[in-house]
């Protein structure tokens, strides 16, 4: 977007992050997420390696806030939009209509139907918060520094700074579709593999819908059209005598 | 339309004669529903702004947008009207159901051998052969047709919009069929809307129709117009008259007889 | 706050020049998108302090409706520098616990069956007192036990307990840090150093989880100090998260941990690598413990530790060579072995070798000192004669008063030696779980005749409570101010108290005035109380309301160039030969001694923290509930393939004192002699309707074992049999 002044994203090193899960809690409070749902996750990769030698991963995890959103593209009613000021994909609530469809759409499962308000849910990264000058909940409380959260096209921005200093970027790249991810994980490498990133998928209601239903409608309203208009010719043109005589 | 020869005078006559088809009731119904289609048709448009989904150009999902103050408010609006409409209609439905919905579709919507005759001819009619179109009902086939696509429309739009303004009501594992619905709901409007092109072409601007057109407004067709195109619904009109005046007769004939003095009575007997 | 009411009014224009439609729509309670994005979700923000554990982090309670919204933490605050661990973001399902208790309960069933009635607060303490003063005129005071855990309101807790007259004082302490403890006040005269990340280079954790146990700005400073490239290591039998996250992890034997400081010691010791001018200057007893040291190289240690010559040698140089930015941690939960405080004398003197002192190890832990606060006037205590159950001092001439031997207590209720206690007040404290070998606390409480809990939930104890007294939860009370370096800190009510519940500064007041005690709680309220700790300062709450602290002027402190250090022991200097030790009959400087083992097919239970729990109080909290919701026993793939266990299967772990069926959890991350479960499960409180039911506890197996020095509970020298159940 070329006028967009600001474009939020995270940076997570994961070697910081301690899996203490106080981001979940956060994330829950200030969003009021129900105890079914969650909007982040930490990805404990398991115990890798045999005793003694082991290593373990954590993996700080949500939204991407892309560049190119296939969950933008997947919601029929613009519920779901990519901010133009600052770039942070969000769901408006009221119109949003429950399909559930940006939930396949999105290559990294980070969106799920809220169980109180039907409606699609994930990370906005706060903008309650972002609007009031605070980091986002799950950023302000890491106790481990491992998430962090600001404006990339500010180059004196933490995420800046973080990223100009990282031993290593790696951005998570879906299959078949260049989302652009706004979310960076530095100095440890993580597998997309392991974290199950996907093509953005679209059920077969909505195939049949776009491709057979609308253009199937739009030819029979476009035939009765038609057929009305030549019918209308031919009165004009032998006048309305037939009744009126 | 019947094709018969009628005289220029009996033409007269009968234009005069005016025959009640609509009541009140339905008059009102017919003209909300109108309005109802108008804002949910044009909201439900603006709502498929997905460039897959898009059938309005972007002006006017703006237009409508702006309008609303936004696609959320507009996605509220859209429920809210469709719940005002579901619920006028089926309330009206309900309220009238054994008095006028149940005899209605049992006397004017169900086909007859002449409605399949009418559909051939009238093929034949479009495709500019011979005709020779056979008496009709209170309907046509034509629109009772379009009655049928517009019953089935209406109570599958009523049910997909309504499950869908509360699918969060329902258990996870159903959610999904949203997913469903929404084709389902568009293909209803979809049908409908075919049917209404004609609907409307035929009542705003053929000039046959004129006096059904009219007959929205003030519930009366006139005789000429009966005669010609619903004819079987104009003699058991006639039928009825006939029966109602003979009725009238009786009772005037018993009333005066009542009328006469008992000693009168008793002088006779 | 004037910028975020403006802008929430800017909004409302915009709403008000929306068209007809919409504000027809907005009327009928349509939400709009942009008040959601970017309105405020809070009203107030009220300032207070954490107390989901004992680390006392700042909190921003944000305030929406009257209910607390979100708990931030306080960036003025160095215990949490802004941030809170998932315990304290969660501190808002402490309060709205659907299970808590919301008036004061009297049992009317048998002990234990759970049946209570509710009562008024006049009706309950009345009832408490009544039984109380009875107890002191039939039996004396010392008949009645007194426990608590540390709190802010522990002075008031101490005004009843020392005002009743009872010297029975029992703390959590012995389960937790006796070892560290006693053995830094034999060393440096002081509980517990504390540390200062700024300038460490090499750190060594023995045992000190700190990324599950987490004190949130310490496990900050840690994961700071690993991204600066410090070198961490971590010594536990357990691959916890501060093992995956340190440079290297060292799965010592447990009990072992005596044996790998003595060999570090050795080395620094025989090659001249420890600081020669601080150890002259401010240590004693170097001499002794240069003598003693020799039999404990790498080589021997190696066998007994697991940890081959090599690494120790290594390990130990590298130390010496980070020399005063080097900090062999004091660790925390420290009383795991007998020897447990052999080890921590070990550590402490390892850190006066190289010479840390004031660097990375400090005199402050932090609280206390530092701003003179007032306190209402009381008259002395009563002089209490009786001798202490818990075997302080005349069984453990070493243990500090104020410390205890909790553990201990129990045996003298069973056996009536030196006397039958009668009675036992119990404040905000779950002993009927976080003592060893519950069957023998629950036996315990039977032989009593009158207990009383302070509580927030129906948790375990309250279930064999005769009286409970509800508290309100921390973010509805207030609790006497916390100093924390130039900072006073005030926690106060963020919401109104949920039923009829009460601070403990109002409970233990009107309990107080009702046992003839009122001398002792010369306040009016809780803001009273605070109004006087303020008096000195010439300010009253509703000064350091809106902040949530006082903050003193700093003064600049003069640094002398050459710092001259005393220490609070018999000789002013750390003590690595202790005279106070040799007289108790204990070896003066730290001296092998061999650890039990588990006999052929036994197991050392090791038991530890998560970083979602605290102890025995959140299991219920919904929460921390979802994040962690039982409590698997880890066992080791070979161990279970012995066993013909597999993941998830369950199994009974019998240990000498007691049994439990627990689900298991196959992992390479713990030795194969060892089993590891968290604490806090398996609760016996129908009243816990979330956390009932879940997991096993470990207060079940434990068995009671006492370090004759330090006065802590051994808790790893339980072992256990597992087999499928």
């Amino acid at each position: 977007m070329a006028n967009q002044v600001k474009k939020y994203g995270f940076v997570i090193d994961p070697r910081r992050c301690i899996d203490c899960r106080a981001c979940l809690v956060a994330c829950r409070a200030e969003n009021n997420v129900p105890l079914d749902n969650t909007r982040i996750w930490v990805y404990d990769q398991g115990v890798v390696g045999e005793f003694p030698n082991l290593t373990q991963q954590f993996v700080p995890y949500n939204c991407m806030h892309c560049d190119n959103p296939p969950c933008v593209a997947a919601c029929p009613s613009q519920a779901t939009y990519k901010r133009k000021a600052d770039g942070i994909v969000v769901i408006d609530q009221d119109a949003c209509i429950g399909c559930g469809l940006c939930l396949p759409a999105c290559p990294y499962h980070v969106r799920f139907v809220n169980t109180q308000t039907g409606k699609a849910d994930k990370c906005d990264a706060c903008v309650q918060r972002v609007a009031q000058g605070e980091a986002p909940a799950c950023v302000a409380t890491c106790i481990g520094g491992s998430r962090l959260f600001g404006d990339l096209n500010d180059p004196l921005s933490e995420v800046s700074i973080a990223l100009a200093q990282a031993k290593t970027i790696k951005q998570l790249p879906a299959v078949g579709v260049d989302t652009g991810p706004n979310l960076y994980y530095i100095n440890d490498p993580v597998d997309e593999q392991q974290l199950a990133v996907t093509a953005p998928h679209m059920p077969a209601s909505e195939a049949i819908y776009q491709k057979l239903i609308i253009p199937g409608i739009l030819a029979a309203v476009g035939t009765m059209f038609l057929g009305q208009a030549v019918a209308f010719a031919k009165q004009l043109r032998k006048g309305e005598s037939e009744y009126d005589e | 339309m019947s094709d018969e020869i009628l005289s220029l005078a009996e033409r007269k006559r009968l234009r005069a004669k005016k025959i009640k088809k609509h009541g009140l009731a339905n008059i009102l119904t017919h003209w909300f529903n109108v309005a109802s289609w108008v804002i949910l048709l044009s909201t439900g448009l603006a709502l498929l702004a997905n460039p897959n989904l898009r059938i309005m150009p972007q002006g006017y999902i703006d237009f409508f947008s702006h309008l609303f103050g936004g696609v959320g408010q507009l996605v509220q609006a859209h429920k809210v009207f469709g719940l005002i409409w579901l619920f006028v209609i089926s309330y009206n439905v309900l309220l009238g159901f054994r008095r006028y919905f149940v005899p209605f579709a049992r006397k004017r919507m169900l086909l007859t051998s002449d409605d399949l005759s009418w559909f051939r001819e009238y093929g034949k009619k479009l495709l500019g052969l011979k005709y020779h179109l056979p008496p009709q009902d209170a309907y046509n086939a034509g629109q009772k047709a379009f009655g049928y696509v517009v019953i089935l429309g209406t109570v599958t739009i009523g049910l997909t919009g309504l499950i869908m303004t509360f699918a969060y009501l329902l258990p996870l594992e159903l959610r999904g069929i949203v997913q469903w619905l929404r084709p389902l709901h568009f293909l209803a409007v979809g049908g409908i809307v075919t049917g209404l092109v004609i609907h409307v072409y035929m009542a705003a601007f053929f000039p046959e129709e004129k006096s059904a057109f009219f007959s929205m407004f003030n519930g009366d067709v006139d005789a000429l117009y009966a005669r010609l195109h619903h004819k079987k619904w104009y003699e058991d009109k006639l039928k009825e008259e006939r029966a109602y005046e003979l009725k009238v007769r009786l009772e005037e004939l018993e009333a005066r007889e009542a009328e006469t003095p008992e000693t009168e009575k008793q002088a006779t007997a | 706050m004037t910028e975020i009411v403006q802008l929430s009014r800017r909004n409302f224009l915009k709403l008000s020049g929306a068209t007809l439609a919409a504000a027809g729509l907005a009327s009928m309670g349509v939400k709009v998108a942009w008040a959601q994005e970017n309105g405020l979700t809070y009203d107030t923000i009220v300032p207070t302090l954490c107390e989901q554990c004992v680390w006392r982090c700042g909190v921003l309670a944000k305030v929406k409706d009257g209910k607390i919204h979100k708990l931030d933490g306080n960036p003025a605050n160095a215990h949490s520098n802004g941030k809170l661990c998932a315990r304290g973001q969660s501190g808002i399902m402490t309060t709205y616990d659907p299970d808590r208790i919301t008036t004061p309960l009297i049992r009317v069933g048998a002990r234990g069956e759970g049946k209570f009635r509710r009562a008024s607060w006049d009706e309950a303490l009345d009832l408490v007192a009544q039984n109380m003063l009875d107890i002191k005129q039939k039996y004396g005071a010392e008949a009645m036990i007194f426990s608590s855990t540390h709190n802010l309101s522990q002075p008031l807790f101490e005004n009843l307990l020392y005002g009743f007259g009872s010297p029975n004082y029992g703390t959590q302490r012995s389960l937790c840090f006796n070892a560290m403890v006693v053995a830094h006040l034999m060393t440096y005269g002081l509980e517990e150093p504390g540390r200062d990340y700024t300038n460490v280079k090499y750190i060594i954790y023995t045992g000190r989880n700190m990324a599950e146990a987490i004190s949130t700005s310490e496990t900050a400073s840690l994961m700071d100090s690993l991204a600066k490239g410090v070198h961490v290591v971590v010594l536990d039998p357990r691959f916890t998260k501060t093992a995956s996250k340190a440079t290297e992890w060292l799965p010592i034997k447990p009990g072992t941990d005596l044996a790998f400081h003595l060999a570090l010691i050795n080395v620094i010791m025989t090659n001249q690598l420890y600081n020669v001018e601080f150890v002259e200057k401010n240590t004693i007893g170097f001499e002794e413990l240069a003598q003693a040291i020799g039999p404990y190289t790498p080589e021997w240690a190696a066998p007994l530790t697991g940890i081959d010559a090599a690494t120790i040698d290594r390990i130990a140089r590298e130390f010496a060579t980070a020399g005063r930015e080097a900090m062999a941690h004091p660790g925390w939960r420290t009383s795991n072995f007998v020897n447990s405080f052999q080890a921590e004398r070990a550590i402490a003197i390892l850190n006066a070798l190289v010479g840390n002192w004031g660097n990375t190890l400090i005199a402050a832990g932090g609280e206390g000192g530092g701003i003179p606060l007032g306190k209402p006037t009381q008259p002395p205590y009563p002089r209490i004669t009786a001798q202490r159950l818990d075997g302080v001092p005349w069984k453990y001439p070493l243990v500090p008063l104020k410390i205890g031997v909790f553990q201990e207590i129990r045996d003298n209720v069973l056996t009536g030696r030196p006397y039958q206690a009668h009675g036992w007040f119990i404040a905000r404290q779950n002993p009927i779980d976080s003592l060893p070998d519950r069957a023998k606390t629950i036996e315990a409480f039977s032989k009593l005749d009158f207990i009383v809990t302070v509580s927030i939930l129906p948790n375990d104890t309250e279930w064999y409570a005769d009286v409970i007294l509800p508290e309100s939860s921390y973010l509805e009370r207030y609790d006497p101010l916390l100093v924390l370096g130039n900072k006073a800190f005030l926690r106060q009510p963020v919401v109104e108290p949920i039923g009829d519940t009460h601070s403990a500064l109002w409970i233990h007041k009107h309990l107080g005035e009702r046992l003839g005690l009122a001398d002792y709680f010369q306040y009016t309220d809780e803001v009273n109380y605070i109004n006087q700790q303020l008096a000195p300062l010439g300010l009253t709450v509703d000064d350091i309301r809106l902040k949530g602290y006082y903050e003193a002027p700093h003064q600049p402190s003069e640094v002398a160039a050459e710092p001259e250090y005393k220490f609070n022991t018999p000789t002013g200097k750390i003590e690595i030969a202790s005279e106070t030790l040799r007289k108790a009959g204990q070896p003066a400087v730290p001296a092998w001694q061999e650890p039990p083992e588990p006999a052929s097919g036994k197991f050392y239970l090791l038991t530890g923290k998560v970083g979602q729990h605290t102890q025995f109080a959140t299991q219920n909290n919904q929460w921390l509930h979802q994040l962690h919701p039982d409590n698997p026993l880890w066992i080791h793939p070979q161990a279970a393939a012995e066993r013909g266990l597999a993941d998830g299967d369950i199994v009974t772990v019998r240990s000498d004192v007691g049994e439990v069926q627990t689900a298991v959890s196959v992992t390479e991350g713990i030795r194969p002699d060892c089993v590891w479960m968290t604490q806090g499960f398996g609760k016996l409180s129908l009243g816990l309707k979330t956390a009932y039911g879940l997991g096993a506890s470990d207060s079940d197996l434990h068995v009671t074992v006492t370090d004759p020095v330090s006065g802590g509970q051994a808790l790893s020298q339980t072992f256990v049999t597992v087999e499928k159940a």
